[in-house]
């Protein structure tokens, strides 16, 4: 209890003296998953509006495909990525090993689907009525779709904050594909990892801290969302 | 012909919804569509605005064979509107969702903006223009999604029961519209509705789909009438081998050839020593059905033609004439709207 107590005081006087270290750690983490949910988003979006539109035989099949990978491993992904980046891999020549990149890619993969899926959802559940109407009024399917988008934003919104809550407490891609170079590639639960490693629990905790506030801030948008969603809904 | 329907089926979760062999439908005119619960009618009016396919079939619109393939059924859906029961706005203002379709039209924004204050003011709802649409009420919601519909001056307007879930102050209004449009714009009007309801005194003609197979008869009081001659001021119509009334001149279209709708409700018994207060023609006719309907009284007469009139308890009591006997009737000039039937059918 004690030590835990004097990490927590060390680990304030830490962020406080703002030390360049921990706001470096802190940038890269922002940094990598900010760029992977902004990648995710941008493909899992317009996939999730047309697969939960569109009609076509093998619907199901990648549903199912796509709720799977709602369960994959980190570090499956991890070893996928590595197999393909490493020295020997196909793109090994690129040098994305042990990069910010490595840790993006690995990343992407792993919001990809819980975009897709969020985004199905908050789509699905939107009134029929909605994309009936701007197709009676003259929408092309384009318009149609952003019609849509624009009446489900809050629950796609709310996809995004869930997919960058995911990458931000990730560990294994970015201890696998990135690791865990100071200065570099190390992110906060990577450096957390470490430091516990070491048995230096001051820079763990103030990170835990900082991990935390960014976690809560993450789920208090989720909730303010979802709640928009629900109050839209009634 | 507005609509072609040849062998048009539609099968929805291994049910047969209906089965129409060969079915037109005019340009210009207001068609009801009545049918019990689940006959189709939405199936049907979605089928009309390219918004669902048929399982089987082919339509036929101004005569066009439609192919359904998405590039020709958007052209053909910018054509035609459908208005839903229970319509839904979109978000943002009332403007911004009668402005909705001409923005997909690629309408300049200043004329965008003139024609959706216009629909507006012809709905009777421009004082709403920058309220949020969420905030309207059921009726005002129906009448949005009506000046919605009007605002891209569509050549077919479809609606899906106009008047359901609407108070009678709203009913009025929006029937009214309806009417004017179809008057105006020469807007061919197809609504679905529910039998002896009272947007079925608006149609000219009725469609009727029931156990899968759609059947058409004349609207009450809507006549095939014949100009016979034409006068300065008054002209004479015919409406059937028996009946001849006189119309303002003013008021019948150039084609010696049109439909006559007589507003039941203006008709009015005659005096018993004659009635000339009015302008208009005096019809008699055999008493063949009197109920009460709606705390009204409905009268039918044989008179050559079928006239169906609407008379309050009171005037009723006062005359208190039986099913059998032969009253007068006045047509006023106010009660009859002379329709052109883009057609050649003469009075039977």
């Amino acid at each position: 209890m004690e030590l835990l107590r004097d990490s927590l005081l060390s680990a304030v006087v830490l962020l406080m003296q703002l030390d360049p270290e921990l706001l470096f750690i802190i940038w890269v983490s922002l940094k990598v998953s900010t760029l992977s949910t902004l990648i995710a988003a941008t493909v899992g979006i317009p996939a999730g509006l047309l697969l939960a539109q569109a009609v076509f035989p093998g619907k199901r099949f990648i549903l199912t495909c796509l709720n799977t990978l709602l369960a994959l491993p980190t570090v499956v992904i991890g070893l996928v990525v590595y197999a393909f980046i490493s020295r020997r891999g196909t793109f090994g020549s690129l040098g994305l090993l042990y990069t910010q990149e490595a840790i993006i890619i690995g990343q992407v993969i792993l919001i990809v689907p819980l975009v897709t899926s969020l985004t199905i959802a908050a789509v699905s559940k939107l009134d029929e009525r909605y994309r009936l109407s701007a197709m009676t009024l003259g929408a092309d399917r384009y318009q149609t779709a952003l019609v849509i988008f624009k009446e489900a934003r809050f629950g796609i919104v709310a996809a995004v904050v869930a997919a960058f809550g995911r990458v931000i407490a990730e560990v294994g891609i970015g201890m696998m594909l990135g690791g865990n170079a100071k200065g570099f590639t190390r992110t906060m639960t990577t450096a957390m990892a470490l430091e516990y490693d070491k048995g230096e629990y001051v820079l763990a905790v103030a990170l835990g801290i900082v991990l935390m506030t960014i976690a809560f801030g993450v789920n208090m948008l989720f909730h303010f969302f979802q709640g928009r969603t629900r109050t839209d809904a009634l | 012909m507005l609509y072609e329907l040849i062998g048009l089926e539609k099968i929805l979760g291994g049910r047969k919804i209906f089965e129409i062999d060969r079915f037109s439908i005019r340009s210009g005119q207001i068609y009801s569509l009545t049918g019990p619960n689940g006959a189709g009618k939405t199936t049907l009016l979605k089928i009309l605005a390219f918004l669902d396919r048929p399982t089987a079939g082919e339509m036929r619109f101004f005569t066009k064979p439609v192919l359904q393939v998405e590039s020709d059924l958007l052209a053909l859906r910018r054509q035609v509107v459908m208005v839903d029961q229970s319509p839904l706005l979109f978000t943002g203002t009332v403007i911004d969702n009668v402005k909705f379709g001409l923005k997909m039209r690629n309408v300049p924004a200043a004329e965008r903006k003139k024609r959706a204050i216009e629909a507006l003011q012809q709905v009777g709802m421009e004082r709403f223009a920058r309220t949020e649409a969420h905030r309207l009420s059921g009726g005002e919601t129906k009448r949005v999604a009506l000046a919605r519909a009007l605002a891209i001056r569509p050549k077919v307007l479809l609606c899906d029961e106009p008047t359901a879930n609407v108070d009678s102050e709203h009913q009025k209004i929006i029937l009214d519209i309806l009417a004017a449009i179809n008057r105006q714009d020469k807007t061919s009007i197809i609504f679905s509705t529910h039998y002896q309801s009272l947007e079925q005194q608006l149609a000219h003609f009725c469609l009727h789909l029931q156990h899968g197979h759609l059947s058409e008869h004349q609207a009450d009081n809507v006549y095939h009438a014949e100009l016979i001659e034409r006068g300065q001021r008054r002209s004479s119509c015919r409406l059937s081998e028996r009946v001849v009334i006189t119309v303002p001149t003013r008021a019948v279209p150039a084609e010696p050839l049109f439909n006559l709708r007589i507003d039941q409700e203006k008709i009015r018994l005659a005096a018993i020593t004659g009635d000339r207060q009015t302008e208009g023609s005096l019809v008699e006719g055999r008493v063949v059905e009197i109920r009460e309907e709606n705390g009204s009284i409905a009268v039918k007469l044989h008179a050559g033609i079928v006239l169906d009139l609407t008379l309050s308890p009171e005037i009723y009591a006062d005359r208190s004439f039986r099913v059998g006997e032969v009253v007068a009737v006045v047509i006023p000039d106010e009660a009859v709207h002379c329709i052109p039937n883009n057609g050649d059918v003469r009075p039977e």
